[in-house]
């Protein structure tokens, strides 16, 4: 039985709620007055304790998909080994799921592995659901009750869970975590990080390690300071909160609007038990005469103490940011690289930025090892913006989406290469100071999204967006797949032990890329609608088959797609 | 000939100099010093300046510590003596993880600064200047260039902690080069209400300026060694003079408020408010270029990387 044929009480409450533009950014509406949950078959789910040594083995464990990345070093990497270059074309859609919200698709399911393993699956507006992903029935599914006047700068994602021993996690657009009992959806706690009034939201997966769950804030475009903090994973009790934007390191009262929000998953290094996090741009985006200095840390890759809070070290990517370009992607850690011409060997923190380079850290330090060649073409590149009073036209490349934005990448330990969804667009950007102008949901600047042709810099390529891989230790980039359309490439990437990466594209179709060379080895049209998600793999010994999932549809209003709702898993027996 | 970090000055910028002064350029040499310069510029204060800073040193009198600015002042002369090992050193070492593994070369620069700055935020010196000072128009840059050029010991001062007669006119130039640049740093209470962003929370307009110059050079020790496979031998030399610049416009504000911190001041009025706007004006300009040259490494800029 499918999802769309069963009557589910949170599933509708999610489809009615509506989420629209408005002056202050997007909103939902006609979200319900209380949480709603709908137990269907919930004695299918096996009763056992998620543990810390599950968690630890992460990818190395082909039967599940734990956490946002599959492990805490960020990787997106599959170690079930079903598929591979040679049999990929025989992939089939196993099934498919109307998940029920026609909202935010960015998210990446969590697969807990059993008989049968139990996929929970979120998408926006704050909407999961636990899901035999054998059969592709819903278990049981639970509608958390946005509240409209919670503010959102870009949509109503929500991208996944996570899940330690009999609970699961999910962030709330009220900038809250919702902790809930993995077995029937029950409200266990509920603790709010900060006031949504005040502009602070919540969108990405958390993460658990040792009983420490982590989360973030959004919110940057309005104005808020960002920070992060530890919650007990039993109770929800705050543990610790670090704010990443130090008040030393700001001039007055300009601290309280730093920005400097962490609103996608951090990576954590088991090893030397420290948190690397992604940090947005500072506040307000555009006008930086109102906040001078390098606004430190925004920008950022910061490392962080789990236990305390404590900054370790930072590496900003830029300084006195004036473009959007926060460092969204969830960073990872490869162990034992070598870089030859930097005479290294040892672990890497790595990442990409909105401004389309690479950045290879030292673990200990965040000093550069490696900055990679540009992934995405550079054009009008780190330059001051005009003020709106010039009246001319700076049309920037990359655009205030980057270069890579939020989309998760994925890292092929058999290649040695990261794989990045990269955007090529370009936007024109002027500041300002002047009064509100209802509508425009950018802070201390305007922006077009789509310039007129003739101010478009004649070397832009034309390319909208690519899916790259880059060489870490080098920094070059290896093989680059063009990708061209009229919507933003969108949602992140996933390797395997067998040496593929699978993406889905915004014009709808699923990829299967060999990933040394790029070659497309499989396409499959799953839809008119954008693919907003990212792929998971699992090996099910029960059916002795690997199954990749990918949510299907948005972030339509960002992506400028059509939005939709579907699940979709794909199959291929041993 | 080793490296000069100096900076270059054009025939086109030296004329502008002259112009904006309201010099003849048949009455100077084709390159004058600035001491040359004063000879020849009109020699009156405008009565607005003499109003504005009698206003300041109404509002400041009694709250600002001597002592305090006096030891500021002079620890950073004693800064300057050996500030140039710094563009020697070119890279901190480092010796261990974060901010405290890296040897400190920028930082012990501005180091004697910090209480004197923080005392002036405690006074609320910067509110008062919001209060008095106009924004940065045209007119008001021009006289503040007069009036900084005709005060004897302003510029004298920065002789005696290093300037060549280059590099202050350099620093003249940037103040009188940069009046759209500068309009665009507004005073707060010129931001409207109801603009995207909270302005309570938007400091008063000299407080960002000199605030944000400062924490500019305290960056510098951390991004220098972070980014040092992006670094070349240019890119030192301007973080080296654009931290100079930056101080000696901090210096000429120090320089001002002392002055209204003693009962014989050695200012008018208006030389006052010429020395605090020319102060402020310096490290605005040289902060957004310090920003663009050493910390914007994009692609042309950027020393090659071994690897490609």
């Amino acid at each position: 039985m499918a999802a769309e044929d069963q009557e589910d009480k949170a599933v509708k409450a999610a489809s009615e709620t509506i989420v629209e533009e408005t002056d202050l950014g997007y909103q939902v509406f006609n979200a319900p007055d209380e949480s709603v949950l709908d137990q269907h078959d919930t004695d299918r789910i096996p009763r056992f304790d998620v543990t810390q040594e599950m968690l630890d083995e992460g990818s190395g464990d082909p039967e599940s998909w734990l956490m946002f990345a599959n492990n805490y070093e960020g990787h997106r990497y599959a170690t079930a080994d079903v598929i591979t270059p040679d049999n990929v074309d025989q992939l089939e859609l196993e099934y498919e799921m109307t998940v029920g919200a026609n909202s935010s698709m960015e998210g990446s399911p969590v697969i807990v592995p059993g008989d049968p393993p139990v996929m929970y699956q979120t998408n926006g507006p704050s909407h999961v659901k636990a899901i035999d992903a054998r059969e592709g029935e819903t278990l049981w599914s639970y509608t958390y009750p946005a509240p409209e006047d919670a503010v959102l700068c870009c949509d109503d994602n929500n991208r996944g869970v996570a899940v330690w021993e009999d609970k699961i996690y999910m962030t709330s657009l009220d900038s809250g975590v919702q902790a809930l009992d993995r077995y029937t959806g029950d409200e266990l706690w509920y603790t709010s990080t900060a006031d949504y009034k005040e502009g602070y939201s919540a969108t990405w997966a958390p993460i658990v390690y040792d009983g420490i769950l982590f989360t973030g804030s959004a919110g940057g475009e309005y104005g808020v300071r960002g920070f992060h903090c530890a919650i007990d994973a039993e109770t929800g009790e705050e543990l610790w909160r670090m704010h990443p934007c130090p008040e030393e390191e700001y001039i007055g009262d300009s601290i309280k609007q730093s920005g400097g929000t962490n609103w996608m998953s951090p990576t954590l290094d088991t090893q030397r038990e420290l948190l690397y996090f992604n940090v947005g741009n500072p506040s307000p985006d555009f006008n930086g005469t109102v906040r001078p200095g390098p606004n430190r840390n925004t920008c950022s890759t910061i490392a962080v103490d789990i236990h305390t809070g404590e900054i370790q070290w930072s590496h900003q990517e830029s300084a006195h940011d004036i473009w959007d370009y926060d460092s969204a992607q969830m960073r990872m850690i490869l162990r034992d690289v070598e870089i030859d011409h930097r005479d290294y060997e040892g672990d890497i923190v790595y990442n990409a930025g909105k401004t389309s380079w690479t950045y290879t850290m030292h673990p200990d330090t965040g000093d550069l090892l490696v900055r990679g060649e540009p992934i995405t073409q550079q054009i009008n590149f780190m330059k001051m913006v005009p003020h709106v009073d010039e009246e001319r036209e700076y049309v920037m490349l990359p655009g205030l989406l980057g270069g890579q934005d939020w989309q998760p990448s994925a890292y092929d330990p058999g290649t040695g290469l990261c794989y990045h969804k990269v955007l090529n667009t370009p936007h024109s950007v002027k500041w300002r100071s002047e009064e509100y102008r209802p509508g425009e949901k950018f802070w201390g600047g305007v922006v077009d999204v789509e310039p007129d042709e003739e101010d478009v810099p004649d070397d832009y390529n034309g390319h909208i967006s690519a899916i790259a891989a880059v060489d870490p230790t080098t920094g070059q980039v290896v093989w680059r797949d063009w990708i061209d359309s009229d919507r933003y490439l969108w949602g992140g990437t996933m390797t395997t032990a067998t040496g593929l990466l699978f993406a889905g594209t915004q014009n709808g179709n699923m990829v299967a890329y060999d990933s040394e060379n790029g070659e497309r080895l499989w396409e499959f049209d799953l839809s008119d609608k954008a693919i907003g998600g990212d792929p998971v793999s699992w090996y099910d010994p029960g059916t002795e088959k690997q199954y990749v999932a990918i949510q299907v549809g948005g972030s339509g209003f960002v992506g400028r797609g059509p939005r939709g709702d579907r699940l979709a898993v794909f199959s291929l027996e041993a | 000939m080793g490296r000069s970090y100096k900076p270059q000055i054009t025939a086109r910028e030296r004329g502008k100099l002259t112009t904006q002064l309201g010099v003849a350029e048949s009455s100077v040499d084709s390159e004058p010093t600035l001491e040359e310069l004063r000879d020849v510029i009109d020699s009156g204060t405008d009565s607005q300046f003499a109003t504005m800073g009698e206003s300041i040193r109404s509002d400041l009198t009694g709250k600002l510590e001597g002592d305090v600015l006096e030891s500021a002042i002079s620890d950073l002369e004693e800064a300057f003596e050996g500030a140039e090992t710094v563009r020697e050193t070119g890279v901190p070492a480092r010796h261990g993880p974060g901010d405290e593994g890296v040897d400190e070369l920028y930082r012990e620069l501005i180091d004697p600064i910090w209480d004197a700055y923080d005392h002036l935020v405690d006074v609320g010196l910067f509110e008062s200047l919001e209060e008095n000072l106009p924004a940065f128009t045209a007119e008001h840059i021009d006289h503040t260039a007069r009036e900084v050029v005709n005060a004897d010991g302003l510029l004298d001062d920065l002789t005696d902690c290093g300037f060549d007669d280059r590099e202050r006119t350099a620093l003249l130039l940037t103040v009188v080069d940069n009046n759209t640049r500068l309009s665009r740093w507004v005073p707060t209470r010129d931001i409207p209400d109801g603009v995207e962003f909270n302005v309570d929370y938007v400091p008063p307009l000299y407080h960002r300026a000199i605030g944000g110059g400062l924490l500019w050079i305290k960056a510098l020790d951390r991004h220098l060694v972070q980014k040092e496979i992006l670094l070349t031998e240019d890119i030192l030399d301007n973080a080296f003079w654009r931290t100079k610049a930056i101080l000696g416009g901090v210096y000429l504000f120090l320089r001002a408020v002392r002055d209204i911190a003693t009962t014989d001041g050695e200012l008018t009025d208006g030389q006052l408010v010429a020395a605090l706007s020319a102060g402020a004006a310096i490290t605005i300009v040289n902060m957004e270029e310090l920003m663009q040259e050493v910390f914007w490494l994009h692609e042309e800029k950027r020393a090659p990387s071994s690897a490609r």
